[in-house]
């Protein structure tokens, strides 16, 4: 048998998968191996989203204090915070003043932190 | 089982794009298709049966998470083969099981001509030595180049194109079909 012939007769013997009577186990580990793993890294990236979802949320509200804080006329930073601070508990203290309950803004704002952990959830998925 | 049965008919490409589109019975089928191969050949490299399946998983599993990276240029079989490959080297270099000074003979039995009409391949392999069989594995199992398989082996180009040839003439030696059994086939073939 000539060199050629004997490398393409080992080529067809390699090509030739061998017979495991388990291969159906086999295929079925590997998918349950993949579930799990794409079950953690939704887990994984759902608890990201969140954080940076409550992350997002909370440098808005952060903004807008500040930005109120800032147009008052407060010249030094100290001061600029201690009002932003002063206007939170403030802000906390009148949410009774609000046509909706406490409760009902705060689950606004807990759902909206939500859908915001969904949708860079959904982002990150996507790209 | 619809959707097991929808798969089952595509070809691997189209499995793979599926797949890479997050579809996980498409990559399922993929692994039904191509897990045997995968396996033989690590056990063939020189894995034990368990060790083989573990990397065979892990060489799935990767490949899933790099599926996009596989554009359908060359069979998804072969693609995931060499993923295996190197995936055992890794393993077998981080073990320490062998270094170039363990190029002993010690494993080859190519000396000893069996008279047994007919061996298989996966017997054969058994007589080369360690770095013999890793070459050969590489270049006709994996369907490396000899130079791509030096670089998985982390290995000169010469030293892996000298275990390649003496794996090989030792393969030649031990399949070569038995005299009585090729004259058998040869009157066979007359008739």
């Amino acid at each position: 048998m000539s060199e050629l012939d004997f490398e393409l007769r080992l080529d067809r013997m390699f090509s030739e998968p061998p017979h495991f009577p388990d291969a159906e186990l086999f295929a079925r580990d590997v998918e349950t191996r993949l579930e799990r793993g794409w079950s953690m890294r939704r887990l994984f990236i759902g608890a990201a989203g969140g954080v940076a979802g409550l992350v997002g949320v909370g440098q808005f509200m952060g903004a807008g204090l500040f930005l109120k804080a800032a147009g008052s006329e407060v010249t030094s930073q100290a001061g600029a915070v201690g009002k932003a601070a002063r206007e939170l508990l403030s802000a906390s203290s009148s949410l009774g003043a609000f046509p909706v309950s406490p409760e009902v803004l705060w689950m606004t704002v807990g759902l909206g932190v939500l859908a915001l952990g969904f949708a860079i959830t959904r982002a990150t998925q996507e790209f | 089982m619809a959707q097991t049965r929808a798969v089952a008919g595509l070809h691997d490409v189209e499995l793979a794009a599926l797949a890479a589109a997050g579809e996980r019975p498409a990559f399922g089928e993929l692994v039904r298709r191509h897990g045997s191969a995968v396996r033989g050949l690590l056990r063939r490299m020189g894995a034990q049966p368990a060790l083989a399946d573990d990397i065979a998983q892990d060489a799935f599993l990767t490949a899933f998470e790099r599926i996009a990276e596989f554009r359908g240029e060359g069979a998804f079989g072969a693609w995931v083969k060499r993923i295996a490959a190197r995936l055992y080297v890794r393993r077998w270099r981080k073990d320490s099981r062998l270094t170039d000074e363990q190029e002993s003979e010690d494993a080859g039995h190519g000396g000893e001509m069996s008279t047994v009409a007919r061996i298989d391949l996966d017997e054969a392999m058994q007589t080369l030595s360690d770095p013999e069989r890793m070459c050969v594995s590489l270049c006709y199992g994996a369907g490396m180049s000899h130079a791509e398989a030096a670089e998985t082996l982390n290995t000169p180009l010469g030293t892996v194109k000298s275990h390649v040839k003496r794996g090989m003439d030792k393969l030649r030696v031990r399949l070569a079909p038995a005299q009585g059994e090729g004259r058998e086939a040869e009157r066979q073939g007359h008739v």
